[in-house]
């Protein structure tokens, strides 16, 4: 029996990725469909997230026009394929401080929002530095800090020191530090709510891009391969990947690269009539079913 | 956008490190706020963010004052000179305490003028968009 119903929603995505951006070293192996995606989780009376995406008044033109993001829906649009508001959304999860993830933050008036304190104490560190090292502040949006202020002033902001378990009911958080970011995290819901839980799913953020980080390129021959872009160490982002594949008992299935675009293939799915896929994890008693 | 004039690629070149610097400036008073606000202080930066951010700003305001401004980037030119002045009056109330909201209103002019400027010419982006999980796709011809 599933405590939580689990939602994993498109908002947006670029046709042609290059696979070199997502799995370490495959230059010149093609490109990949990129879906942006955040996650919904529902039931126990919360109404949580997993980022919240990018804020497409800012950004929206330049990454239409010179990347070929497209498709990209607000909030409101995309939630409501759930029955969900955006007012509804009580507690958010940043995974990291990058604008794709955290950029959308106004959008939810009423959420409380986790973040490592590592993440922006080493974001506002590398803020410090000379102009040389301006490459750490790539996908950093200075607006994300102004927001993050007004977040912390109301109270709604909690910078997490480490691991966290029971955040909500049964969802914990895993600090993955010097990875995808200094201070990036993923999250665990055992759907069971049992300690050692047999229902885990855990979302991780960019600390793996698709199912060829989990398992490598020979499906015969499995090995871990670190996603084609960090600022913190491969070395980290490889033993971050063992222990989440060690929080679901290998079953690497439950490890939710949220940028993969073969979830909706994996997973129960429909694609909504503005093109951008559903993929349902888990339904928690009582709650209909939002791709059938 | 429009084919722009020699002079003005000039001004866009000439104006575009001012234009990143005070972006910088008012992030890292931003950051310094979002530490203060937020309490996450176990790795507070050792390095003088606050002296750091004063001396971009002033530079920027400086290369901004001389630039050569052309009649098709005096909008922009404009919204930056705004930006800078509204970054010193943001310094200028952090220097005096790290109250946070005689500082936080003119940050956030500044702000609004960056992003007015990042809108009337192209090559001033508010967001480095380089790598991540957008910039590797490869720029459209």
């Amino acid at each position: 029996m599933s405590r939580y119903s689990i939602w994993i929603l498109e908002f947006a995505n670029v046709p042609n990725y290059p696979l070199s951006g997502l799995v370490y070293g495959a230059h010149n192996q093609g490109t990949r469909r990129l879906p942006y995606c955040y996650v919904l989780i529902k039931g126990q009376g919360h109404v949580a997230m997993v980022d919240v995406g990018y804020n497409h008044k800012a950004y929206g033109a330049v990454l239409a026009t010179t990347f070929g993001a497209r498709d990209w829906h607000p909030p409101r649009t995309v939630l409501a394929e759930c029955g969900v508001t955006p007012e509804e959304v009580s507690t958010v999860f940043l995974t990291h401080s990058h604008f794709d993830h955290m950029g959308n933050i106004e959008d939810f008036p009423n959420a409380t929002f986790y973040i490592q304190e590592r993440e922006l104490s080493k974001w506002v560190w590398t803020m410090s530095l000379e102009r040389r090292f301006r490459w750490m502040m790539l996908g950093i949006d200075p607006a994300d800090i102004l927001r993050t202020v007004d977040l912390a002033r109301q109270g709604r902001l909690v910078s997490v020191p480490g691991d966290r378990e029971d955040v909500l009911p049964g969802v914990d958080l895993h600090a993955a530090f010097d990875t995808h970011t200094f201070g990036s995290m993923y999250v665990r819901v055992r759907n069971d709510g049992a300690a050692n839980s047999k229902d885990p799913w855990i979302f991780a953020g960019d600390l793996v891009y698709t199912q060829e980080n989990l398992r490598g390129q020979d499906p015969q021959d499995p090995e871990y391969i670190p996603v084609g872009f960090a600022s913190g160490s491969q070395l980290q982002l490889i033993l971050t990947t063992d222990e989440m594949v060690k929080r679901v008992d290998g079953d690497i299935r439950r490890i939710i690269p949220v940028h993969d675009d073969t979830l909706k293939e994996r997973f129960p799915s429909r694609i909504t009539q503005d093109g951008l896929a559903i993929v349902e994890l888990a339904l928690a008693d009582g709650e209909a079913s939002r791709v059938g | 956008m429009p084919e722009l004039d020699d002079a003005t690629v000039a001004y866009v070149l000439e104006t575009r490190r001012g234009f990143e610097d005070l972006r910088q400036a008012a992030a890292q008073l931003a950051g310094l706020l979002a530490m203060e606000a937020s309490g996450a202080r176990s790795e507070m930066p050792q390095h003088p963010l606050l002296a750091a951010a004063q001396e971009l700003s002033r530079d920027a305001a400086e290369s901004i004052r001389q630039a050569r401004v052309t009649p098709r980037a005096q909008r922009h030119h404009d919204h930056l000179v705004h930006a800078a002045e509204e970054m010193r009056r943001a310094l200028t109330a952090a220097r005096r305490s790290l109250a946070i909201d005689p500082i936080l209103r003119p940050l956030r002019a500044a702000y609004t003028e960056l992003e007015g400027a990042s809108r009337e010419l192209p090559g001033f982006e508010m967001v480095a968009f380089g790598h991540g999980c957008c910039g590797l796709a490869g720029r459209k011809a």
